[in-house]
This record gives structure tokens, C-alpha cells and sequence, in this order.
């Protein structure tokens, strides 16, 4: 209940007091806090001080020895400078064993030599055990040492696929039987599963071949 | 109620009293329950030939002395899968290429100090910056370079502690021995059960609705306690976690690039940390002194 102002005569006499202090600017009025003090300079030792009295410092003022920083040691020469791609290297050191003159990674290159094989082409694959495999080349999977070719043809009027490491030693040798006649559009032939283009046994056409190497080179059984 | 002297005691004069403390056993009242036999010692935990307690840490590290390697291992780093021809039979070998990047011993755990014999490994190379100062004296103190990587190889004796600060190179292993590998597969994130655990899940039909891929019950009712029981196969994250290949084959080492090539596949993805050590399921390889850590680093040291 806000005292009446006949019940407090002096009442007014305060209100008086406290617009003073309100017409009072507030910018005189300062806290401690804002009020601005620059970083106290360190003061420089004396100098000759005696040993003693410097344990009665305070440790921030102490003299500071260098030992107290930690000593950090120099690494070693690194190997990842010395080798950047190691997968790199290893297949180089393979494909130097399997594959010294570099002539079966040109011939299965087929994004850079076009002279290549490429996907549609038959070929005629020898391994060493004997056992010729002949087919047409779906797909050329080029991944370094695990180059593969995956040879599609048909066997007593089954279908066969053969997936066929290029620079694994035991093949002897890839021969190219018949150019695609025209080049495919696509990397991969898959379609060529399908019924409609399949192109069944290309024995017949391997067998052609054959004959006419053997007549070229004059009925010897060298290859 | 405080325990009182028989009141007949009480009553003796002093001098009395005196005399009797000084006799060598006072005849006392015994309180509680007594035995009215002497308790008979056990038949069991008496007698000779019986065996030595096996609950010691000597005990504990005797029954381990023969699956512990007795040299340290490697830190190595995933770099990837290639392929290698047996020039012989023509088969192809599938295998992981493994890089070794200056890998140093760092410090040593005892017997006496750590109740163990190990060796503590370090690889790669931290920026000082970016290493802890408990750490950076640890390394400082040893006087190695701060290192990416850390881990411990557990030896069996005092003989398999390389000196510190050694380097321990591709030519640690030897060509044909055996190691084993270690790293954490790939993490596959929040997996459902179908996925983690190999579940069934359930139909796509007959009444099923939304919970096609989930578990089926996760535990009997009231009979079995109304509660899952721990262990209890759920979702939850895949992957990530520590896995142990063992008994591969070590194919191809180059100590200059700090290649080692091991038979077959190793978990986690390309790049990860893989420790390798000699495997604890084949005979202990045959050191030969060139392998022996090479002790240069203290040499740069003090120089």
C-alpha cells in the first residue's frame, strides 16, 4: 500500500533527494572492474642476487632454466619417403618375373595400345599343362598383376566361361584369333549370355585358323 | 554391560593381586561358545605331494612362458592387397602388402617393475605440437622422436628386450616364418541383428508387420525370470573391433622400403595400424644376427 502523501509530510522532501541522484550523469560512476590497469612491467632481478633468496620468490618470477623445456629428439629417415606406393612396387618386382619384356601387359592394354586385344575378340589361350582354351573375350579386367580375361565359348553345346590370368606362368601363350569386326561399344559384352547374342562354339572358326598357320608356316608343328 | 573381574577378585588385597600378575598365565573366565573338542584340522589341505598354489603372478606367468613369442613384434600399416605367382606350381597367392615406418622401441616393462616382460613399440612420427607433455617426456626420456603409434609386444623373458631406441626394420622377419597379425576390422556402424548376428529375421507375410528384419523374442517369460539374460544377441555397432589372424606366411621382405608381404587377408580397411608378431602356433623362428635391432638412434643421440 503506497503511503499517502498526507500521511508522510516529509515524504516529498526524499523524492527531492532522489531526482538529484538520478540527474547525476552515470558515465562519473566507475567499478573497479572496468577501470583499466596496465600489465605491471617484471621488474628485472637485482643483480648478484644470492642464491639463497631465490627460493623466496615466487616460482613465476624465478630465473628460468632452459632444462626445464622437454628435449624432443629428430625422427629417423622414413621408409614412406623411401617407397610412396609399396602395392605399386610389389607388382612391378612380379611383373618383372612373369612378364620381363612387358609384351602381355601391351597386348591385354586395350584402353592405351590399339593394337590390343579388346572385348570381342577371339582368342586362343595355350597353358603349360597342354589344354588350349578358346573363346570370345567378354571382358579384359586390367588390375596390374591379377590382369584377367574372361573367354566365353561353347562346348558340347555347353557354355563355358573362363576367367583367364593373363601373367600367371602357367600360360604358355595368347594368340588372337579373329578381330571383332567392329569394335564393341561397350568394355563388357555380358549380353552376349543372352540367347539372342550368344555366339555359340567358335570352334570352327579356331580350327580355321589353325589350318592356316599350318599352311604358312610350311606344315611344321612349330607354333 | 562392560565386562567385570569376578567379584571374588575384587576383594583381594593389593599385594595379593601383585603377586599373581606377575605369574606368567592368569587363569581368566572364557565368554562366548566353546568347543567341547579340538577342532580337527582339514583332510583335505594337509599332507604331502600335494601341488603348489597356483594363484601367484610367478605361477600365472609360468603357465603363460609357452605361448608367450619370445621377441618382440612389429607395427605395420595396411597398404593394400595384390597377388603373387608361385613360379614353380604357377599358383597364384593372394597377399597383403604391410609397410613398417620407423619403428623404434620405446621403453621396456619388467618383471620386477610392471610384474611382466614386455616391450613397448612406437611408428610413424607425431608433430611435437600435437603430443601431450606427459607423453613428450616419456619420449624425451628415452630419447626417441614422438611417435604416431604405440603399442606393447609381449615377450617372454628378459632376453627378448631390444635395446631402447632401436629400430626394428622389414628384416625383423625372416622370409617363410609365420606371423601373426592383429588390427580392427572395418566398422560396419549400428548393425541389425540380420546383420550382426546372422539372424533370420522373420516372414514377409503371414501377419508380420514392420518388424521383418528384427529378432523374434528376446527370452522366455515369467518362467525364466521375466529378464534378458546377459549376452543376449542385439543390434547394436559391428565392426571395429580387434581381430587376430594367425599362422601367416611371410612371402616377400624389402628392408629399405619397409615392405613385408604376408599370405592371405588381414582385417580392417586400407591404411589401418596392424601389428604383426612371430605366430605362437609354429615354431620360434631362428634369429640371425642381422636382424637383430639396429642401435643407431643412440648413436644421433648424443652426438
Amino acid at each position: 500500500m503506497a503511503a499517502l502523501p498526507s500521511m508522510r509530510p516529509l515524504g516529498c522532501l526524499r523524492s527531492l533527494i532522489g531526482l538529484q541522484d538520478a540527474v547525476q550523469p552515470q558515465i562519473t560512476r566507475r567499478f573497479i572492474s572496468t577501470a583499466y590497469s596496465p600489465k605491471p612491467k617484471r621488474v628485472p632481478l637485482p643483480p648478484n642476487l644470492p642464491q639463497q633468496f631465490l627460493s623466496q620468490l615466487p616460482e613465476r618470477l624465478q630465473p628460468r632454466e632452459d632444462s626445464k623445456r622437454v628435449k624432443v629428439y629428430p625422427a629417423p629417415p622414413s621408409t614412406r619417403k623411401v617407397c610412396k606406393d609399396p602395392i605399386a612396387k610389389v607388382t612391378e618386382s612380379q611383373m618383372a618375373i612373369h612378364d620381363p619384356k612387358g609384351e602381355r601387359k601391351a597386348l591385354f592394354d586395350y584402353r592405351r595400345n590399339p593394337r590390343s586385344v579388346k572385348p570381342g575378340d577371339i582368342l586362343r589361350v595355350t597353358f603349360k599343362n597342354g589344354d588350349p582354351f578358346n573363346g570370345v573375350a567378354l571382358s579384359i579386367k586390367l588390375r596390374g598383376i591379377d590382369t584377367s580375361v574372361l573367354l566365353r565359348n561353347e562346348l558340347t553345346r555347353v557354355a563355358v566361361e573362363m576367367s583367364v590370368k593373363v601373367f600367371s606362368p602357367n600360360v604358355q601363350s595368347v594368340e588372337i584369333v579373329q578381330r571383332a569386326e567392329r569394335p564393341a561399344r561397350r568394355a563388357r559384352l555380358y549380353f552376349m549370355r543372352s540367347r539372342k547374342h550368344d555366339r555359340r562354339s567358335v570352334e570352327n572358326l579356331v580350327g580355321a585358323y589353325i589350318r592356316q598357320k599350318r599352311a604358312f608356316l610350311g606344315g611344321n608343328r612349330r607354333k | 554391560m562392560p565386562l567385570r573381574l569376578p567379584g571374588g577378585l575384587s576383594q583381594l588385597s593389593s599385594s595379593l593381586w601383585e603377586s599373581q600378575s606377575l605369574l606368567p598365565l592368569v587363569q581368566s573366565r572364557q565368554f562366548g561358545i566353546k568347543a567341547l573338542t579340538t577342532p580337527k584340522p582339514s583332510r583335505f589341505s594337509i599332507g604331502p605331494g600335494l601341488p603348489v598354489l597356483e594363484s601367484t603372478s610367478t605361477a600365472a606367468l609360468r603357465r603363460k612362458a609357452y605361448t608367450l613369442p619370445l621377441r618382440s613384434g612389429a607395427i605395420a600399416t595396411k597398404k593394400g592387397m595384390t597377388a603373387i605367382f608361385d613360379p614353380e606350381s604357377g599358383k597364384r597367392i593372394p597377399c597383403t602388402v604391410l609397410q613398417l615406418d620407423r619403428v623404434e622401441v620405446i621403453s621396456h616393462k619388467t618383471r620386477q617393475k610392471h610384474g611382466y616382460f614386455a616391450v613397448q613399440v612406437g611408428a610413424g612420427w607425431k608433430h611435437p605440437k600435437n603430443v601431450t607433455k606427459p607423453m613428450l617426456g616419456h619420449f624425451s626420456v628415452n630419447g626417441v622422436s614422438p611417435k604416431r603409434h604405440l603399442y606393447e609386444f609381449r615377450v617372454k623373458g628378459e632376453e627378448g628386450l631390444p635395446p631402447v631406441g632401436s629400430s626394428i626394420g622389414a628384416n625383423w622377419f625372416q622370409l617363410g616364418q609365420f606371423v601373426d597379425a592383429r588390427s580392427n576390422s572395418k566398422g560396419k556402424g549400428f548393425a541389425g541383428v540380420m546383420k550382426r548376428h546372422g539372424f533370420h529375421g522373420q516372414d514377409r507375410s503371414h501377419g508380420v508387420s514392420l518388424t521383418h528384419r528384427s529378432l523374434g523374442s528376446a527370452g522366455p517369460s515369467q518362467g525364466g525370470g521375466s529378464r534378458v539374460y546377459p549376452g543376449k544377441k542385439m543390434a547394436g555397432n559391428m565392426g571395429n573391433e580387434q581381430n587376430t589372424v594367425q599362422n601367416l606366411k611371410v612371402l616377400q621382405v624389402d628392408a629399405e622400403a619397409g615392405i613385408v608381404v604376408v599370405n592371405g587377408s588381414i582385417s580392417g580397411p586400407k591404411g589401418c595400424t596392424v601389428r604383426i608378431q612371430d605366430a605362437i602356433k609354429k615354431p620360434w623362428p631362428e634369429v640371425k644376427a642381422e636382424a637383430e635391432p639396429v642401435a643407431e638412434v643412440e648413436a644421433t643421440a648424443t652426438a
